[in-house]
């Protein structure tokens, strides 16, 4: 039970207060708040649950702006936080991207979701297309369409159908000329290579993600050609967990745009698509880099648009860091980022350097930790593979389209 | 409702005062007011938008209410909208001026849009003016009974505001009994749930009172009601699941297979894309098998895979509140996540609070299989470039050093932590192989070889150089240079900022007296003159002591600073296990990440859902400051009972009879009569507690002994009621209502602390002294007390909440009375009582 929502921007100013109960929240608790932020440090690394003397605070932040909720009695933690979450999710999603001056020029929008996802403290619906029916969003072409028809009200005239129908998230009967239904597959890839060289972790994680337009109630089946290979799977709720369970088949009801229909995990992959190897050797004051990059095992699919990030640590003075691929940039906060793109056919990639340690300093302690970003496009490197989709009722002309996407999650090379 | 004063309050000087602003508006919204012109909703929602926009930089801007509700004659939704959330700001502070909205608020409820027609009740009902409700009833009514679901389900929500409002209109309509009806009848879910929301709330409120809501709150967890409710799960939104899901653990199953069958159609859930709901069921399903052994463990495995999917899926919120939850099953079935070790692996842009808690996961899964790659693992971050984090892992390693048998290979790798130069890495890892030693004394050869070379002048942390001056003197005997280490030391007595180093270092240098006496004596003096002549009363008074002992015999001197040694076989642990069980019922709350049961932070009126008054949601910080204090005093006492940290061990052990030094000083007489009572304990072991008159006297010194009697020659003012009378409902309205008096902190005789071995003992004490006991409990050494007396033939009371720790020798005391003023007096007369207890 929520007891006040604040939307703080960055420098801790409140952009919007929303009381959510009869016990008003006084606003001190927001400058409580701020300096209880600024006495950890790190302005947003502190804890997402905090006790106040007065209240216990949930914090969520996201590009900057703190979503922050107030509650004086015991709930559950998740629910708070994974609510806070939502209203992020749902901002940005309505708003294209959340920034101070976006909530603050649409901050009538931003009340008026608050007043429908949350009602005397406890959450109602977070389902953004329920609540895209409800509020139109603040787009170009309702922009477009008020000064056209002259009716600037962004508000829809007729109520959700959805709300009064036992299928929360879907819309009462959609019309399409066009029935179409895409599936794409979009898998994260998560690694942690040692110092030794060693992979020590390696999974994939991985989502189902629908985008469908089809007329009517449609009754869809997925299912994969080797569903053992997923460890652990979570459902949109639209989702009949049964057939699942007795023949891992996706058996749905389909809300009607863009939506999640399950994530999964693989865990224990043996080994990675690409090889980073990191050689640092310090003497004297100095630090001699080199790394290398390299296709380690090829899929038939060019690995596009690899990066590779790190932080130098805090004790270098100066850093002269080329590369025979790509480009090499160090920005002003230390952070070394070396852009390659496609790995050429003719030669391995390669940064070299020299870095300056601190006049005090003889060699090395603080290693960096090499942060690796890819693309691979047509491929899901977890193996997951679907077999087919059907459609109970099929209308005459249906498209249906699959793709598979895999990219490089927190994927981490130690040296 | 925000009042003036506030909301100016909360104004920084930059921003506009608004003065001119606000009246410049006033006139304009005047002018737009009775127009009809095409157009002029335009103008007004751009007015009402920068009115609004005033209110949520905090601009009092409530001057403008008439001018807002003569401006909200509109068909316009979005004007409504703002005008709506204008009124329910304001509507507090402007009751009379509330009445205007009144009108038109209701004429909207009964607009042929449902949509208008919802929020108008909405904003009707978040008024909140107590005047007011009967203008709520009739819309109200009429809501609930709407063809449409949408306003049904603000009705709901709005029976229970006009329950906060008026609990007794609410019960005079009739509302509740219509939930019900909704609740078990409404096809629309969202209905069925913010029925059941509000009703728990009401007929837990009511309960007190009325047998019926009392019965009906029974009812909500029977068996056919949470059947209703579990066979329609899934047409539930998320939130309402959680709602039902935490219901559904207050349920308690008649036999086995039912259980089972809940956990079956609950499976599912386990598998919901919301963390919320996942928890929530993840709760029931340990609630419900907490009697099945095997069962419970089979629980274990089913909900390990999606809750590690939660830690590594989520945003790092999410992790965190996950791992908070995970940690404490971990300690519970360590074994179940041994194998998943890596999951717990940190990643390198992960928020340091995330990280810090996989640290703990890893300590608390290492077992014998994983070890080895744990502390790999670890040993990695100790090189990384967050330095707090560096050190918890490290901190982490010699955790799990000492919880394992199999040592060698992390002895090895803490030792070439020593050596890696990082003064932070080698400061934790001195403390580490410290605690080591004292486990495993058999390292002792290894360790000294390598802690031998590092140099003090490199450790400057107190907490590292005390570990390491420990070492100098704990193993002088195998450390070449350990007396002329410890010299130049002492030399440089004054530049030694912590007093705990300096403590350490007189004990190291006298432990190194006594195995190289003719190396050591030129420091030894050196250190205790520098000692005697310390400005810390503490470092004074143990080299006052040593130097005294010392005088007396040497080799007595040697038993007591200097005696053999047990090697630790557990460090003390942080939290009893009764605590953890605690917490363990309060699964899937905010008591998990505090890692404390709510009792502990949360005020009793707060831990209801539903309890808490009007009043406690306006507290200002300062004034509610002192409540969590409390809490504060209550996790430090308990800290200090539990002995709790491997610090508290460490100083106990090296400075070996703790308790010995800190024998006062300023008078010669009681210095000498303290210390002849020392001799004769030391010089007839056997025989120390012979002498009751002996140790009565150490513990007057030590100040834990009489308070001083308070002054006989002004008897107290206040008479006490022998025969006073209070039931125990009415002592709890009165402790809600009345604010605190007076809070102080008592001691207890020596005496007094001996005979409190159950509360009873202390009740009939207090009974002799007029004083009253409605409530206690508690074990030794925590208990718990809720005292109360009558004043002599006046109808006033004195309430009293007291908490004593025997350990400590303290009462934490709490008095709230009828007549303030004499709550001193009162206090006086109660401390005076508690003193006498133990004395026959």
């Amino acid at each position: 039970m929520l007891q006040c929502i604040f939307l703080l921007s960055d420098s801790g100013e409140v952009m919007l207060e929303k009381q959510l109960t009869g016990h008003r929240v006084d606003r001190s608790i927001c400058d409580w708040f701020w300096d209880h932020v600024i006495s950890q440090g790190d302005s947003f690394k502190s804890q997402p649950v905090i006790a106040s003397p007065t209240h216990y605070l949930f914090q969520v932040v996201r590009e900057g702006i703190t979503f922050l909720a107030c509650t004086q009695v015991e709930m559950p933690p998740l629910m708070g936080i994974e609510f806070l979450c939502r209203v992020s999710d749902v901002l940005s999603d309505y708003l294209g991207g959340l920034n101070e001056d976006v909530i603050k020029d649409n901050f009538v929008i931003v009340y008026e979701l608050l007043d429908e996802m949350i009602d005397n403290g406890f959450p109602l619906t977070t389902e953004p297309n329920i609540l895209r029916e409800m509020i139109a969003p603040p787009n170009i072409v309702s922009k477009v369409l008020s000064v056209v028809t002259g009716n600037s009200s962004n508000v829809s005239d007729t109520l959700p159908g959805a709300t009064g129908s036992c299928i929360p998230w879907r819309a009462a009967d959609p019309k399409y000329a066009n029935n179409e239904v895409y599936v794409d597959l979009v898998e994260e890839m998560d690694a942690v290579i040692n110092r030794d060289g060693v992979l020590v972790k390696c999974e994939v994680y991985g989502e189902v993600r629908v985008n469908s337009h089809l007329s009517g109630l449609p009754d869809l089946t997925l299912s994969f050609a080797n569903p053992s290979i997923l460890d652990d799977v979570r459902f949109h709720p639209c989702v009949r967990f049964r057939p699942w369970e007795s023949h891992q088949i996706l058996s749905f009801v389909p809300p009607d745009g863009e939506f999640k229909l399950m994530s999964y995990r693989v865990k224990k992959l043996k080994s990675t698509p690409i090889y980073v190897k990191p050689q640092l050797s310090s003497d004297a004051g100095k630090c001699r880099v080199n790394v290398l990059v390299g296709i380690r095992n090829d899929h038939g699919k060019t690995i596009d648009s690899i990066t590779l990030q790190f932080q130098l640590p805090p004790c270098i003075l100066s850093a002269d860091l080329t590369s025979n691929t790509g480009t090499v940039n160090i920005l002003g906060n230390k952070t070394c980022s070396w852009s390659i793109g496609r790995i050429p056919k003719d030669k391995t990639p390669s940064l070299s350097g020299t870095l300056v340690l601190e006049s005090e300093l003889e060699r090395l302690h603080v290693f960096p930790t090499f942060r690796v970003g890819f693309k691979i496009m047509g491929v899901a490197l977890s193996g997951l593979q679907i077999d087919k989709l059907d459609l109970k009722t099929a209308p005459s002309r249906l498209y249906k389209g699959f793709r598979a996407l895999t990219r490089a999650g927190e994927f981490e090379v130690r040296s | 409702m925000a009042p003036p004063a506030q909301s100016q309050r909360s104004q920084s000087p930059s921003q506009p005062s608004g003065k001119s602003e606000v009246s410049d508006l006033k006139l304009q919204l005047r002018q737009l007011a009775g127009s009809r012109a095409p157009g002029v909703d335009d103008s007004k929602r751009e007015l009402f938008k920068k009115v609004i926009s005033y209110m949520t930089i905090g601009i009092d801007v409530s001057s403008l209410f008439g001018e807002m509700v003569m401006c909200s004659a509109t068909s316009d939704i979005v004007l409504k909208k703002m005008c709506y959330l204008y009124v329910g700001n304001y509507a507090k502070v402007n009751p009379d001026l509330a009445l205007l909205t009144i009108n038109f608020l209701q004429r909207d409820c009964h607009d042929e849009d449902p949509m208008i027609r919802g929020l108008a009740l909405r904003s009707l009902c978040s008024l909140r003016v107590a005047n007011l409700v009967e203008y709520l009833v009739g819309p109200l009514g009429s809501g609930l009974k709407d063809s449409n679901s949408y306003v049904r389900t603000v009705a709901v929500v709005g029976v229970l505001k006009l329950y906060h409002i008026s609990a007794s209109t609410c019960v005079d309509a009739d509302f509740p009994s219509t939930l019900k009806h909704l609740m078990l009848n409404d096809p629309d879910t969202q209905i069925v749930a913010n029925c059941l929301s509000a009703l728990e709330e009401i007929w837990s409120a009511e309960a007190s009172t009325s047998e019926e809501a009392a019965r009906e709150r029974e009812a909500l967890i029977s068996k056919p009601f949470i059947y209703y409710l579990l066979n329609r799960i899934k047409e539930f939104s998320e939130w309402a699941q959680c709602l039902v899901l935490e219901l559904v653990t207050k349920y308690v199953p008649s036999d086995s297979s039912e259980i089972f069958d809940i956990m079956n159609l609950l499976e599912d859930r386990l598998q919901h894309a919301n963390g919320a709901v996942v928890l929530a069921t993840v709760k029931v399903f340990l609630q419900l098998t907490l009697s099945m052994t095997d069962v419970h463990q089979q629980v274990y495995e089913r909900i390990k895979a999606p809750l590690l999917t939660l830690v590594s899926s989520g945003s790092p919120e999410q992790s965190y509140a996950v791992l908070s939850h995970l940690h404490l099953l971990v300690l519970r079935a360590p074994y179940v996540f041994s194998s998943d070790y890596k999951h717990f692996y940190c990643q390198y842009n992960e928020p340091s609070y995330v990280k810090r808690l996989k640290l703990e996961m890893l300590t608390a899964v290492a077992n014998e299989s994983n070890t080895y790659e744990i502390v790999t693992e670890l040993c990695e971050y100790a090189a990384n470039v967050d330095i707090p984090i560096a050190r918890e892992s490290i901190r982490a390693v010699g955790k799990i050093a000492l919880q394992q048998y199999d040592v060698n290979a992390i002895v090895d790798r803490l030792l070439q932590f020593l050596e890696m130069e990082k003064d932070y890495v080698t400061a934790e890892a001195l403390v580490l192989v410290k605690d080591l030693l004292r486990k495993y004394p058999q390292w002792s050869h290894d360790c000294i070889a390598v802690v031998g070379n590092i140099s003090s002048k490199n450790v400057q942390e107190p907490k590292a150089k005390a570990a390491l001056i420990w070492m100098l003197g704990e193993y002088s005997q195998d450390m070449q240079d350990a007396p002329y280490i410890l010299e130049s030391l002492v030399e440089n007595w004054d530049e030694e900022h912590s007093a705990e180093v300096r403590l350490h270092l007189l004990t190291a240098v006298m432990k190194c007296f006594f195995k190289r006496p003719p190396e050591t004596q030129s420091a030894l003096g050196a250190a205790l003159a520098a000692g005697i002549g310390d400005f810390h009363q503490d470092v004074h008074d143990r080299a006052l002591f040593y130097y005294r002992i010392l005088r007396y015999n040497v080799s007595v001197a040697e038993q007591v600073v200097n005696p053999p040694k047990q090697a630790v076989s557990v460090f003390a642990d942080t939290q009893s296990s009764e605590i953890k069980d605690r917490i363990f019922d309060e699964f899937n709350s905010l008591s998990v990440l505090y890692q404390k049961p709510s009792y502990m932070f949360t005020d009793k009126e707060h831990r209801g859902p539903l309890e808490f008054a009007d009043e406690l949601g306006n507290l200002s910080i300062g004034e509610a400051a002192h409540n969590v204090i409390s809490s504060q005093r209550v996790e430090e006492n308990d800290k200090d009972l539990l002995l709790t940290t491997a610090e508290k061990e460490e100083t106990r052990g090296s400075s070996n009879n703790g308790s010995v030094y800190a024998v006062p000083y300023d008078s010669s007489t009681s210095v000498f009569a303290s210390q002849t009572q020392i001799e004769s304990a030391i010089s007839n072991p056997t025989t120390a507690g012979h002498s009751q008159h002996a140790s009565f006297g150490i513990d007057d010194l030590l100040g834990l002994g009489m308070p001083a009697v308070p002054d006989v020659a002004s008897p107290p003012q206040l008479k006490l009621n022998t025969k006073a009378a209070l039931d125990p409902n009415a002592f709890q309205q009165k402790w809600r209502q009345l604010p605190v008096a007076l809070s102080q902190e008592l001691s207890l005789s020596p005496q007094g602390v001996a005979s409190l071995t159950v509360p009873q003992a202390l009740l009939r004490h207090m009974q002799s002294h007029s004083i009253h006991c409605i409530a206690s409990g508690g074990q030794s050494p925590n208990f718990k007390f809720f005292f109360f007396a009558q004043k002599y033939e006046e109808p006033s009371n004195y309430l009293v909440e007291c908490i004593i720790n025997t350990t400590s020798a303290k009462a934490q005391v709490k008095i709230k009375a009828d007549d303030q003023s004499t709550s001193q007096a009162f206090s006086s007369l109660f401390e005076l009582a508690l003193s006498k207890f133990g004395t026959p």
